[in-house]
């Protein structure tokens, strides 16, 4: 239908137009650019793939996604189930709350110092480091989510007798997984936030070191080729959870859509 | 469940859901002692596995130790500019993180064109870790604030701008309609309407870029070496200066503890007129 | 709402306050301030030395000095135009200079005492190490304070030297205080260290293979004093003044290597009786510019530049 074509053109529209715009802008305006922190857009993109040709990809890319890949899953494994254990026990959750609540306010990466001393300078150091930062908003989250299951609902598995595993997915897991869900978003942006600083210093590979490199080396267009594959991971991270939320959260999403309806 | 819902997102604080339930100040006065006790194993351990040898005394020396190099801190002039410097950095950042996010939150937020236009490159330019920036803002601006200011105003923007969308989507249609059939014009509908209602969110999302600025002042601060409590943990862990590193490290969990109790105490006083206190809003 | 103007009043107020340009001189006394970016080594003690002496004072320089991990960290300071001057290795300003930025060297900053095994530079590897000679460290783990200053090329020379190929050797960028550790606890197989951290390291039980400025280049020029080519056009007078503050200082402490000892107490942090034991590089009054010149040679053979670096134009 012609109206469904224009509503779908513009929607294409919408999405594309301004990001266009402002990179044809960036392109123009530092076409001529003498300014040496900003070579011409051109410049860069030429450069790119000298600096990211399949074997700048494997030598840097793929170790700094693996790490963080490792460093963000262990949080994830470790935030939720604690943060269920947690969230379930009124005296624990009390007991723990002010200490929890002094550990997450730490920066996360002044760690890093601290981590270097324990754990080297290696791989497990940078997973380390990643979990320490990306583990808080996750098990914060889960915690809240845990404890805000409505009690109608729990009343009712009691006095149906559903207990255990099931108990856990279909209850506890599936009511706090909105929020959950929010935790997993922060989680990821320390995650990848810390992934890059533990590869500022003291590292022999991995994106941040390509940056730190190109930096020392006066390589500004490799350096904004690396800026820009870091924005890239992010927002390729992103879309990644938004869809994970997507598939997840489906009956979450059907039921504040029917509450906005009724209210 | 909209009670429950509220009940779980105004406890985003320490203390428990603000229920009529009888006998709700004694379970806050139990879970707070309960609180007190945690806090109190948790030094206690810090004291006593590193005397027992459990962990290296070099690595994570004793709570008494820690607490004799934060003694030595309080002491020193150094100290105190450092945090000062790391305070104003903080400050600055913040203040013009929140007044672009407001600013442009709103006046996208309030045109739908322009709403529909700039989703896609929010989404894009947002998950950008501003670390990223570190390399290009020790180039152009060095050692100096201004390096600092670009990765706390980048990082801190989004949150602030994301939530004012929010709040500004979440205006009820019908009290808009009812306002413009009253007359109002588009600034007093602003003011009188849009605004009030997107109030909790944006406290959320000042509430939230505090946290985020106070994290990249210091890490700038970490990486780069800019004058400030970042700074001085890198010089003492380089200088080998192990209790003196741990005690900036807790200076460091206290700040962050303050923005993020004080934001709170601030938000619930400031929006204790408004129905319902807010936390991120997930999805 | 009462929240918006208090808002706005306070933007106004602190942007107002963060532009105001901080002022460089003072003309009530002739003083001008200036801010000259340095390492915390001990290359750096004629700077520290002339600043205690009053000889900058005497040329109404107020010096205000700040620390950088590096001549790498300290080079874009001076683009920048953060620092007035500088002090770096002649690696960083060479790649500097490939890249268009225009770097002149003021004076001399120090040099290599060209003995083998008596430098005030090291490369060290653990005491347990299996490593004996600077070949065994090919295709190994090597720190250096900055990525891609005199410290790779000087380790990469070694390498050559001693038999092997330089090109497997990955360099990984540690700030020197932490070296020593990293060393010890067999983080990294080698490290690239000046003092004061040679002896720092040497008293944890390393042991030196190699004297890499030695091997690099006959009395190596290690670093120099530099300035932006900018600053110069602009403040000839200011640039005048420093170059003759320096080269007295660098003059007196030559002639007064204890000054240097004692200068070393009050910008590092380490212990008197070990700044007593430390060998001192040479301070020469010029430049040797034929050591410079192989060395941008060698920056050549290692791809540090894709082609060779006219080092005269640099150079005072």
């Amino acid at each position: 239908m012609s109206g469904g074509a224009v509503r779908i053109g513009r929607s294409l529209l919408a999405l594309l137009l301004l990001p266009v715009v402002l990179l044809a802008f960036w392109w123009v305006l530092s076409a001529d650019s003498t300014s040496f922190y900003m070579p011409p857009l051109r410049t860069v993109f030429e450069t790119f793939p000298d600096t990211w040709s399949t074997d700048g990809l494997t030598e840097h890319v793929v170790p700094s996604v693996q790490r963080l890949a490792a460093g963000y899953l262990l949080a994830l494994v470790l935030g939720v189930s604690l943060g269920v254990a947690i969230g379930s026990a009124r005296r624990l959750r009390a007991f723990l709350e002010p200490v929890l609540e002094f550990l997450r306010a730490i920066p996360p990466t002044v760690l890093v110092p601290l981590f270097m001393l324990f754990a080297g300078l290696g791989d497990t150091m940078k997973v380390l480091v990643i979990v320490s930062g990306a583990v808080w908003p996750i098990l914060l989250n889960t915690i809240e989510g845990v404890r805000a299951v409505d009690g109608t609902l729990r009343e009712t598995c009691r006095c149906y007798g559903i207990g255990g595993t099931a108990r856990l997915r279909h209850l506890v897991i599936r009511s706090a997984s909105p929020q959950i869900v929010t935790g997993m978003r922060q989680g990821l942006s320390i995650a990848i936030i810390l992934m890059v600083i533990s590869e500022l210093f003291a590292a022999d590979n991995g994106i941040g070191y390509v940056l730190v490199q190109s930096q020392r080396g006066f390589a500004i267009a490799e350096m904004w080729t690396a800026i820009i594959v870091l924005g890239l991971l992010g927002i390729a991270l992103a879309m990644l959870l938004r869809l994970f939320e997507w598939r997840t959260l489906r009956w979450y999403r059907g039921l504040r859509e029917a509450q906005r309806g009724r209210s | 469940m909209t009670a429950d819902e509220l009940g779980a997102a105004a406890a985003t604080s320490a203390a428990p859901t603000p229920g009529a339930r009888p006998g709700a100040a004694v379970l806050r006065g139990g879970n707070a002692l309960l609180g007190l006790l945690g806090f109190a194993t948790f030094l206690a351990l810090l004291e006593v596995v590193p005397r027992l040898g459990l962990v290296s005394s070099d690595y994570l020396p004793p709570f008494s130790r820690i607490v004799g190099a934060l003694g030595d801190l309080l002491r020193e002039g150094g100290f105190w500019a450092a945090v000062g410097d790391t305070v104003w950095s903080w400050f600055l950042g913040l203040l013009i993180a929140v007044t672009l996010g407001i600013v442009v939150g709103f006046v996208v937020g309030t045109v739908p064109v322009l709403r529909e236009f700039t989703a896609s490159t929010i989404e894009f330019l947002r998950p950008i870790p501003s670390v990223a920036l570190i390399p290009l803002a020790v180039l152009v601006f060095g050692l100096s604030i201004k390096s600092t200011l670009l990765l706390v105003v980048y990082a801190s923007f989004w949150q602030v701008l994301i939530q004012v969308l929010y709040g500004v989507a979440d205006v009820d249609p019908v009290a808009r309609d009812t306002a413009r059939s009253f007359g109002l014009g588009r600034w007093a509908r602003t003011l009188h309407v849009t605004w009030p209602t997107a109030l909790p969110y944006v406290f959320t999302g000042v509430r939230l870029a505090a946290a985020v600025a106070l994290i990249l002042a210091i890490t700038a601060e970490l990486v780069i070496g800019i004058p400030g409590l970042g700074a001085e943990i890198g010089v003492a862990q380089q200088s080998g200066a192990v209790p003196r590193m741990y005690a900036l490290v807790v200076v460091t969990g206290v700040f962050g503890v303050v923005v993020n109790v004080g934001f709170r105490a601030l938000e619930r006083r400031l929006l204790s007129w408004h129905t319902s206190v807010r936390s991120e809003v997930p999805v | 709402m009462k929240r918006r103007p208090l808002v706005s009043v306070l933007a106004a107020a602190a942007l107002l306050a963060a532009t105001a340009a901080c002022g460089e001189d003072d003309p009530a006394d002739g003083m001008t301030s200036i801010k000259v970016g340095a390492i915390p080594i001990v290359d750096v003690a004629p700077l520290h030395v002339g600043i205690a002496k009053g000889f900058f004072r005497e040329q109404k320089l107020n010096v205000e000095v700040i620390n950088a991990t590096g001549g790498a960290a300290v080079v874009p300071g001076v683009v920048s135009g953060q620092f007035d001057f500088g002090f770096g290795n002649v690696v960083s300003m060479i790649i500097a200079r490939s890249q268009g930025i225009e770097l002149r060297a003021l004076a001399s900053g120090n040099s290599s005492t060209g003995r083998q095994g008596a430098d005030f530079c090291g490369l060290v590897v653990a005491g347990n190490s299996s490593a004996k000679t600077a070949e065994d460290l090919e295709g190994k783990k090597i720190a250096v304070n900055n990525l891609k200053n005199i410290s790779e090329t000087s380790v990469r020379a070694s390498i050559r030297k001693a038999g092997g190929d330089p090109s497997g050797a990955t360099f990984v960028e540690l700030p020197f205080p932490d070296m020593p550790a990293a060393v010890a606890a067999h983080r990294v197989d080698a490290a690239l260290v000046v003092e004061p951290f040679l002896t720092l390291a040497r008293d944890q039980g390393a042991r030196v293979v190699a004297s890499s400025f030695v091997d690099a280049a006959p009395n190596l020029t290690v670093a120099t004093y530099f300035t932006a080519q900018q600053t110069i056009d602009e403040r000839k007078d200011v640039v005048d003044r420093f170059t003759a503050a320096i080269n007295k200082s660098l003059a007196y402490t030559q002639a007064n290597p204890d000054a240097a000892r004692q200068a070393l107490l009050t910008y590092t942090q380490i212990a008197p009786e070990v700044a007593n034991r430390l060998t001192l590089p040479a301070w020469p009054p010029q430049i040797n510019r034929s050591s410079v010149q192989a060395v941008s040679q060698l920056m050549v053979e290692d791809g540090l530049v894709t082609r060779p670096v006219d080092v005269t134009a640099m150079l005072p």
